[in-house]
Formats: structure tokens, C-alpha cells, sequence
């Protein structure tokens, strides 16, 4: 148990990145990472389940890429600052991804914030 | 002799990248941004620092969790901006400074900072979002980086302690270097926001405000904060703001607030600050009074 990281687990909505939860996800977070490559991109776009297959991804991760389960992926182990970059690729900006993860629809969310047109 | 002159905290978020390059700087909701980068951009200006130390972290872009370092050092004489998912952004390369980065790099290895180095590698929105706001880009910078990353993603982080230490023995390295250069030290990131899991969007100006209070005032109580401190208080990802630690740590002793921008539009507090060290003579209480 890290000291520094204590009773984090207990925090609503948070998940800790540690490297127990990136040695689990290594091949997801690997996969997420290489959206910042034109090739692994295109590759992406033209076959996501060749794209998946070829990244060595478990079922249950597959299955959470098919179905943008923004949410569903950071629980299993997907590090945000990789999945932002696949956010791109899935045409969804990092406002529309909040949102989602929060449980609201976008319009809702935007109402929770100070100044919604700084976008 | 090389010196620090000035130390600057200043949030890097990507959209603010985005926001510059789509020439946003006049929106009403993108405005109380830029406008507050424009006294520190003014301030650089007349100071013409010769480099600007960057205390910014890798959003696993340049380095990926099979080999993410704690401390990483950049060396060289330029440096590519990462394209991160979105393509290239339009900016010149940045301006390494190479005899610097070296001497730091020696410095605080032979000092027991048992930094990486790298080379030749790409820099991410954590330098890249604020730079253009600092300094003028056309046709080239005005002055060189040296770059410093710091793994505020994958746990174990360094500690809040251990950030600042390394600012001071940033400090010992600068103030060591035999050329006479002006330098300006910055630490990037936060303030408050998360931007994972259902507690997305989290905000608290009123810590945010007692952060910035500490920063200048009693930092030491800023370093005896845990990772679970920051985040609890300020949202998961303002765990980063150790990184303005190293920045303060590399200004030790009393320092004296230019400037202080607070802008929180949808779910980072964007804020961006400028310190000048005050003379060691000058104590603390006085300190506080003259600002």
C-alpha cells in the first residue's frame, strides 16, 4: 500500500493509476497510446477488430472499445491520458467524455459549469 | 554567472493550445484567459530572459508506461511539438539550450537527483499549451527551454518534499553555470480539475486560492501534503501541481506575487502567476507587506 495514495479507494469517482492497474492494462493503455501515430489511426479506422486483435486485447476490453464505454474503460484500468488521444480518433472531445463518465447528458453537464462557451 | 530572475506557474491545458491556434484570443468566453497572460508576456518582454526552465509533465505522449520516468531532463538544441491524436500544431520547433541542459544534467546527478535523460524526442501540450501565450513565435523564439518532466500520472509520484527539493537543487545547478544568462523558472499545471470517473468536473477555488496563498507565503506546508491531500482537495489530476513545488523550490526564500491570473471557465481552474524573488535579506512578514 502507498502511504501517499491512502484511502483514495474510498474516494467517490476516482481511480488511482497505479502500477498494479497499468501492469494489468498494459495492452489497452498501449493500444489507447498509439492513436497518436497517423498509421495505428488509419489502421484503426479501415478494421477496428483487426486493429483490436493485432493489439493482443482481452474480450472484455474489446468490448468496451465497441462500445465507447468511456466510463467502463477508465474502471477497467485505461489511463484518461491515453484515452483522450483515442477520443480523438472516436471523433468525441474530452467536454462530451466528462459528461458521459458523470452520468449526465452534455447539455447538463455545460450547466454545471461557470462560463460553458470557453470551448 | 547564470541567475533566476523570475519563476512562473501557469496552468497547461490542451484546449487552450487549441483555442490559440484557432484564434479564439477575442471570445468573450476565451478572453479573461488571454488577457491574463498578456502582463507575464509583457513582463518577459522587457526581462528577455535567456531560457525559461519548464517544469511540466508528459501526458504519456513522448513516453509510455512500460519506461515512464520519475524525472526526465530534456538535452538538446531543439525540440519537436508532439502531435498528440489531432495532427501538428502550427509553431516553430523549440529552442533547446544544450551547454545548459548538460550542466543541469550534471548538476543534479552529482548532487543525488538521479534524473533520465532524453534526446531528441518530442514535447507535449504540458510545455506547449502556455508557451505561445508567453512568448512571440513568428518567425522563431525569442529564447531557448530546458525542459523537465515530471511523472504526475503513474503512481508512485515523487512527493510534493522531493518536487521542491529538486527546485532547489535546480537553483544550486542554474546558479552554478559559469555563462551569464537570465532565467526564468516555471512550473505548469492545475489548478483544481479532474477529468476522469464520475467525479469529472470537480472544482474548489476556495483551496485553489489557499493554494496559491501557501505557494508564496509557507510552501513548506505544501510539501508536507500528501498525493491523497491534493487530490481530495483539488480533484485527481491537480495532484500535478507539485510541479509548481519545483518552480517554488527553485526560488526559495521570500518571493514577491507581479501577477495573478484565476480563470475557471468549464473544469480547470486556468491560472497563471509570476514571482520575483526578493532579496535574502528581505524577511518573510516584509515580504508580505511590500506586495
Amino acid at each position: 500500500m502507498n502511504p501517499q495514495t491512502e484511502g483514495l479507494e474510498d474516494l467517490f469517482g476516482t481511480y488511482v493509476f497505479d502500477l498494479r492497474t497499468s501492469y494489468r492494462a498494459l495492452k489497452l493503455n498501449r493500444f489507447l497510446w498509439s492513436m497518436i501515430g497517423g498509421t495505428a489511426r488509419e489502421r484503426f479506422l479501415t478494421d477496428e477488430e483487426a486493429a483490436m486483435d493485432s493489439a493482443g486485447l482481452s474480450e472484455t476490453e474489446k468490448a468496451l472499445l465497441r462500445a465507447r464505454d468511456w466510463l467502463g474503460l477508465v474502471q477497467h484500468g485505461a489511463n484518461f491520458f491515453v484515452l483522450e488521444k483515442f477520443a480523438r480518433v472516436a471523433r468525441k472531445t474530452n467536454l462530451e467524455i466528462y459528461a458521459i463518465m458523470r452520468g449526465e447528458t452534455f447539455e447538463e453537464f455545460l450547466q454545471t459549469r461557470r462560463v460553458p462557451e470557453c470551448r | 554567472m547564470a541567475r533566476i530572475i523570475g519563476g512562473i506557474g501557469t496552468s497547461h491545458v490542451p484546449t487552450i493550445g487549441v483555442a490559440y491556434d484557432k484564434g479564439k484570443q477575442g471570445e468573450p468566453g476565451w478572453a479573461p484567459l488571454f488577457e491574463g497572460y498578456t502582463p507575464v508576456a509583457a513582463w518577459l518582454a522587457e526581462q528577455k530572459p535567456d531560457v525559461m526552465v519548464f517544469f511540466y509533465n508528459d501526458h504519456a505522449t513522448t513516453f509510455f508506461f512500460d519506461l515512464y520516468p520519475t524525472f526526465a531532463l530534456g538535452i538538446g538544441e531543439r525540440f519537436e511539438i508532439a502531435d498528440e491524436g489531432a495532427g501538428k500544431r502550427p509553431l516553430p520547433p523549440l529552442k533547446g539550450h544544450l551547454d545548459l541542459s548538460i550542466h543541469i544534467a550534471e548538476s543534479l546527478v552529482n548532487d543525488e537527483f538521479d534524473i533520465a535523460t532524453f534526446q531528441d524526442k518530442p514535447i507535449d501540450h504540458g510545455c506547449a499549451s502556455p508557451l505561445p501565450l508567453l512568448w512571440p513565435h513568428d518567425p522563431d523564439w525569442p529564447g531557448a527551454i530546458v525542459p523537465l518532466a515530471i511523472n504526475v500520472l503513474q503512481y508512485p509520484l515523487p512527493t510534493a518534499r522531493r518536487c521542491y527539493r529538486l527546485g532547489q537543487a535546480m537553483k544550486r545547478a542554474i546558479e552554478s553555470f559559469p555563462e551569464d544568462l537570465k532565467v526564468v523558472v516555471v512550473g505548469t499545471g492545475g489548478l483544481s480539475h479532474q477529468i476522469h470517473g464520475e467525479r469529472a468536473g470537480f472544482n474548489n477555488e476556495a483551496w485553489d486560492r489557499e493554494f496559491l496563498d501557501l505557494l508564496v507565503n509557507d510552501p513548506e506546508r505544501l510539501t508536507r501534503m500528501k498525493h491523497a491531500d491534493y487530490v481530495r482537495l483539488g480533484g485527481a489530476e491537480s495532484v500535478e501541481q507539485i510541479m509548481w513545488l519545483a518552480m517554488r523550490g527553485a526560488l526559495e526564500g521570500p518571493i514577491r506575487t507581479l501577477h495573478e491570473n484565476y480563470y475557471l471557465a468549464t473544469t480547470t481552474a486556468m491560472t497563471v502567476t509570476l514571482y520575483e524573488p526578493l532579496p535574502a535579506t528581505v524577511s518573510a512578514p516584509v515580504a508580505e507587506l511590500v506586495r
